[in-house]
């Protein structure tokens, strides 16, 4: 098993970082990752990110993302962002400021939308706000 | 039981619940009386994020500020214990960083629970207006057709709009005669400021395109009194008269006759519940004016229009002077009277074509169709010297007012109706930074 990897959640190449990792790397990590294909399915969903949410992986793994899972992200400045990056053959990484419902409260978050042509995984990135 | 099992139930059954409110279909949030937000499912986020100035959800009327800036006034002024606020208030939402050009139509409800707690339900209902619509269109079409003779007139008219022979329903439905309605076109039955030549043809294509065209609004009559009326036009397909004939030939003039017909209704009697339910829907609760959702509406129409047969089309943003200091030195009420003598001194001053509306808090929107930027530029000239001459009558004693504008117009936006807007609020930005109480356009190519 390789040596588990701290990363950082604003470092360059996170793409290519969080690729290579297998269930427990991700769950090795600081923030939450949800890591999904070209058909919105979910096939990650690591450990920190089911602690914030209160779910449990198994309730989550094999669900369409954005219509059963993070319905909060489902309009033009998250899910649709993903639409238009495979559409266009074009490269995203974008992190914006959102505000995530989990347990019904507001939640400063940052978000940050990975994704690349040719490449099936993708992936969406939460990091609590420091204060938050 | 045991304790271990009584909390695996716990956590099984709490797991359930926060599942079942996720996946929620519709949106909804829980405040304090403030409008702050206390709780809120994911679906209310998903619809209230792209709303979010600062990009935080605080504050529900923070947040809606713009396009429902009465919520803190009618939740005040409501129920005062508890209750039903707002009922399926409709709020057109358009965000300019949004690719899709259209408005979304969100449902919004606010009931109050205590007198510190308040929920707030929030639909989005584009898909469900635009079936409503057509169907009211059918309804429309279908009630037309099922009235008594002496309800409606019936009007043939040639390709070019004119009516091609008068009857007898037409003169006791608007009064005019054989020789008043000889050579005219539709737009004889309507207000002189009430249609455009561009206008006619769009109600003729219309009917080509979708098998009816339905107009309703102030009509007129030979006398020059005004009625509430509708015209519905069908084009007429007559067996035998399909264009087959080359231009110029001899059948040509022939197919010429009788393209469409048009049936024009009296409404005044006819102002039921729906109508003036439909009329609420359009209307800003303070001024009376269009609103926010019935400006945008207008504007998209009259855009798709111009995609099709390219005319001038502008657009006049105003934003009343200093009108926070009104509001904070005499008082809400002498600011909403401001308002209010704002929207009917535009009423009053632009033509019934156009749309005149109140779309935020002390800012303004008006669509001219078929007007160029210096058209534009000389009506909002002369409104702005007007209000200007004429002090708002308030409880506070007569209150000057003014307003900057920014005008835009289509033919310097590549036909995008986000970009004609944002220039307006360009233009209107640059008539603030230089001095207020004037108009400002931007020049082309800016």
């Amino acid at each position: 098993m390789p040596p588990l990897v701290t990363l950082d959640f604003t470092q360059e190449a996170l793409l290519d970082a969080l690729l290579p990792l297998d269930r427990h790397g991700l769950d090795a990590l600081e923030f939450g990752v949800i890591g999904f294909d070209a058909t919105t399915t979910v096939r990650d969903y690591n450990a920190f990110e089911s602690r914030m949410a209160g779910l449990s992986r198994e309730r989550v793994i094999g669900l369409p993302l954005f219509t059963a899972v993070a319905i909060c992200m489902n309009n033009f400045m998250v899910a649709h962002r993903f639409e238009e990056a495979a559409e266009t053959g074009v490269a995203l990484d974008a992190t914006i400021d959102y505000v995530l419902t989990l347990r019904m409260r507001p939640q400063h978050v940052q978000l940050r939308l990975l994704a690349r042509p040719g490449e099936d995984r993708r992936f969406v990135l939460i990091q609590r706000k420091p204060g938050a | 039981m045991n304790a271990q099992d009584a909390l695996h139930l716990l956590e099984q059954e709490h797991q359930a619940l926060l599942q079942f409110v996720y996946l929620a279909p519709v949106g909804l949030v829980q405040t304090r009386g403030d409008g702050e937000i206390v709780m809120l499912n994911p679906v209310a986020a998903q619809l209230l994020m792209p709303l979010s100035r600062d990009g935080l959800l605080d504050n529900l009327f923070t947040t809606l500020q713009e396009v429902a800036p009465d919520l803190q006034d009618r939740l005040d002024t409501g129920t005062p214990g508890n209750g039903l606020v707002c009922d399926g208030l409709q709020l057109s939402v358009q965000v300019s960083q949004d690719p899709r050009p259209e408005a979304r139509l969100l449902s919004f409800s606010l009931i109050r629970i205590d007198a510190d707690h308040c929920m707030a339900l929030l639909q989005d209902v584009t898909a469900q207006v635009r079936r409503e619509h057509r169907l009211r269109q059918q309804e429309a079409w279908l009630g037309a057709i099922l009235a008594g003779v002496t309800d409606y007139a019936l009007v043939t008219l040639d390709h070019a709009g004119r009516i091609v022979e008068w009857n007898d329903s037409i003169q006791r439905i608007s009064g005019f005669s054989p020789e008043a309605v000889h050579g005219q076109t539709l737009s004889l039955f309507y207000p002189s400021d009430g249609i455009t030549p561009e206008r006619v043809v769009d109600h003729l294509r219309e009917a080509d395109q979708s098998g009816c065209s339905l107009d309703e609004g102030w009509r007129v009559r030979s006398d020059g009194t005004r009625y509430w009326g509708s015209v519905l036009i069908t084009p007429l397909r007559l067996a035998g008269s399909e264009a087959t004939a080359a231009p110029g030939t001899a059948e040509a003039p022939r197919a010429a006759h009788a393209a469409y017909c048009l049936i024009l209704r009296d409404l005044s009697e006819h102002r039921d519940t729906a109508a003036q339910a439909r009329q609420a829907a359009v209307c800003d609760y303070l001024t009376g004016i269009h609103n926010r959702r019935a400006f945008f509406e207008a504007a998209e129409r009259e855009t798709r229009r111009v995609k099709q047969r390219p005319r001038p089309l502008s657009v006049v943003v105003f934003d009343a002077d200093h009108f926070k200091h009104i509001n904070d030195s005499l008082g809400h009420p002498a600011g909403d009277a401001v308002l209010c003598h704002i929207a009917s001194t535009l009423r009053a001053t632009f033509r019934e074509v156009d749309v005149v509306a109140r779309i935020g808090g002390e800012e303004f929107a008006v669509l001219l169709p078929s007007t160029d930027l210096q058209g534009a530029h000389t009506v909002a000239e002369r409104f702005c010297r007007r209000l200007a001459a004429s002090p708002a009558c308030t409880a506070a004693g007569e209150v000057p007012c003014t307003v900057s504008a920014g005008i835009a117009t289509m033919d310097d936006c590549g036909g995008d109706l986000n970009v004609l807007m944002q220039r307006a609020d360009q233009a209107l930005y640059a008539a603030k930074a230089a001095g207020r109480n004037r108009v400002c356009g931007l020049a082309p190519g800016r």
